[in-house]
């Protein structure tokens, strides 16, 4: 493709309206978040000195971090010290950065490994069950995934932790040195968190994959096509109904980012994996505002760039889009 | 093989006329259609039967029968096993009747379950019908608003305001509302847009039916399949959540009973006694798969993706 062709094409321009949406959408983000942390009744300078502290302690320790100032003047400064990268510091006076750049990986580890995990297995486990629906494999299928849809993950987490690290010993039930390991000891350590959170997400993805691939089998004319043109089922099922399948799984991969950090928190705080989420629910306990604006600004990143990257996917691999034509 | 619908009006959106479903192939014998006509009907009733059933044991048996205090026990009759006299599913390690606490634990989950919902459904469905169905500037930015809904981690808004204002049932339903609103908004959303250049919806416009009489009187009868089918979903999903609030000691505060923190005490003696974590949690799976089974038969019947 041309330069010229890629700076007309109706992809770019998608690419182009949805980065401006995600600013937008981003900016909100920090901004709701700090408004409803201001709304709320704040004792962050009582809680920290505790409960004998005079009023005039207090006073002067919110005037030392600046939160006797009001809200406006405060996400102002926040907002610049944003745009130089400086995400403040909180109130044990450690910088938000070096929280983030510490904890932040050993959650996106985590998290990948449950997506990819689940991903991988819901793509098989959806393609053996479309093969031929209503069979017992399928009807195998969908009673693991309304389970997994059904079963709360924190509960499910503690079951994994009563068979497979107390009765059978396979794994640890503390994964508090996740990340800075071996790879083998990841492995150790995040198959269960990992599993935790996977379960849910795998039963969405089956559900939803197996569903496209029926319906796409049933329905579809391509499929007509590539059936009477003498194609094996494996190769029409795989070769184009999962082709075709694919993009409204990325989609649901995408919008499904940000709703993994509230899930994350709770796992890592179970497992006491020393990842951002359990920092996060440390950070909401203490009212540690500069930490929690981070880290909420970063999932929210995460979703919005997950949501990005969908789009970009469909405008990339599916042709009605890249050369401009409506889908509906 | 099915035959293609004749009537398949929009490739691509998912959106199916509604009507009867596709006829079977020829071919079919009288009985295996029969079994499948009893198929259908027992996955919508059962489901139905066990929310029903559950909904009565929460709300109506306590009016009926006394049952012990789901708060307060004899110490005496602390860690009684499942089917003790008096105690039918046990009592706690401090002595409480872990039935009671089922039964007062569940009426919070459904009140905040329905609750969120109902929020969701109202304000979502608002935010998102008017964004779809007047479309331009109107759409951007209530589109934008619900992203920055979507984007924002409701377990964050729901823990600080637990946090600030002290945990209540009605804190919760705020708080989770941040949740329930933007789901709704962006589902009903799409459901408008779909609908919205049906011919059956431009002969309306054409007619000189006002936008509001419009979308009252043809949009929302047309897209209430889908809000009740994905509300199903939604409850399910809500009690998930409230269990967790109550698990991280930030839902319901205690003494009231609920399912989240009847896991997480129970989880102290796990290894000992496994009942506690077990009992409160097979029945939040068999709520929430009941309430997934539920909207998954309304879907088939009513033809909604």
């Amino acid at each position: 493709m041309t330069g010229a062709r890629l700076a007309g094409s109706p992809a770019l321009r998608l690419v182009g309206r949805r980065l401006l949406a995600a600013i937008v959408v981003l900016w909100g983000v920090t901004f709701l978040t700090f408004a409803v942390m201001s709304a709320l009744p704040n004792d962050t300078a009582q809680v920290l000195l505790g409960l004998h502290a005079t009023p005039a302690q207090v006073a002067e320790l919110n005037k030392a971090l600046g939160l006797n100032r009001p809200f406006p003047v405060r996400y102002w400064h926040w907002l610049v010290g944003l745009l130089h990268g400086n995400l403040g510091t909180d109130l044990e006076g450690a910088s938000v950065n070096s929280q983030l750049a510490q904890h932040l990986p050993v959650t996106l580890e985590l998290l990948a490994y449950a997506l990819i995990g689940s991903l991988l297995l819901a793509v098989i486990v959806a393609v053996l069950a479309a093969r031929k629906p209503n069979s017992l494999a399928d009807r195998f299928s969908l009673g693991v995934s309304m389970l997994g849809l059904s079963a709360a993950p924190y509960a499910f987490a503690i079951f994994l932790i009563v068979i497979f690290a107390v009765k059978l010993n396979w794994f640890p039930v503390q994964s508090n040195s996740l990340g800075s390991g071996t790879l083998l000891s990841f492995f150790q350590q995040g198959t269960l968190p990992a599993a935790s959170l996977g379960f849910p997400l795998f039963a969405i993805y089956t559900r939803l994959l197996r569903a496209d691939l029926v319906e796409q089998l049933q329905r579809e004319d391509y499929i007509v096509t590539a059936k009477a043109k003498g194609l094996a089922p494996w190769r029409v099922l795989i070769g184009h109904a999962l082709r075709n399948s694919v993009f409204s799984l990325i989609t649901v991969v995408g919008l499904n980012l940000g709703t993994l950090i509230g899930a994350a928190a709770i796992i890592e705080a179970l497992f006491s994996v020393p990842g951002i989420g359990a920092e996060l629910l440390t950070a909401i306990g203490n009212k540690d505002v500069p930490l929690i604006e981070g880290v909420v600004l970063v999932f929210a990143l995460v979703t919005v760039l997950g949501n990005l990257a969908a789009d970009l996917a469909y405008a990339v691999l599916d042709p009605r889009i890249r050369y401009g034509r409506s889908t509906s | 093989m099915a035959a293609p619908r004749p009537e398949a009006a929009l490739p691509g959106t998912g959106y199916l006329p509604p009507g009867p479903p596709l006829l079977p192939p020829v071919g079919v014998s009288s009985r295996r259609l029969a079994s499948q006509r009893l198929g259908r009907a027992l996955r919508l009733w059962i489901p139905a039967g066990i929310v029903l059933l559950i909904l009565a044991t929460c709300f109506l048996l306590p009016q009926v029968t006394s049952l012990p205090s789901p708060t307060n026990g004899n110490i005496l009759d602390a860690g009684d096993p499942p089917f003790s006299p008096g105690h039918w599913l046990g009592t706690d390690p401090v002595g409480v009747d872990v039935f009671s606490q089922l039964v007062y634990g569940g009426q919070v989950a459904f009140e905040i379950g329905f609750g969120v919902t109902g929020i969701g459904i109202a304000v979502g469905s608002l935010l998102g019908v008017t964004a779809g169905y007047f479309g331009g500037w109107v759409d951007a930015i209530l589109s934008r608003v619900l992203d920055i809904l979507i984007a924002f981690p409701a377990l964050v808004l729901a823990l600080a305001i637990a946090e600030g204002l002290g945990p209540s049932e009605v804190h919760v339903i705020w708080a989770l509302s941040a949740f329930s609103i933007p789901a709704f908004g962006r589902l009903t959303r799409g459901a408008t847009l779909v609908v919205r250049d049906l011919p059956f919806m431009v002969a309306a416009r054409l007619a000189g039916t006002r936008g509001w009489r419009v979308i009252a009187r043809h949009v929302l009868p047309n897209i209430m399949p889908g809000i009740v089918t994905f509300s199903l979903l939604g409850i399910g999903v809500v009690i998930i959540l409230e269990g967790a609030l109550d698990y991280l000691g930030e839902g319901i505060p205690p003494p009231t009973a609920s399912w989240g923190a009847m896991i997480a005490s129970g989880q102290t003696v796990l290894t000992a006694q496994p009942e506690y974590v077990l009992i409160p949690s097979i029945v939040l799976v068999i709520v929430v798969a009941a309430l997934n089974m539920l909207g998954d038969a309304l879907r088939e019947r009513w033809g909604v993706r």
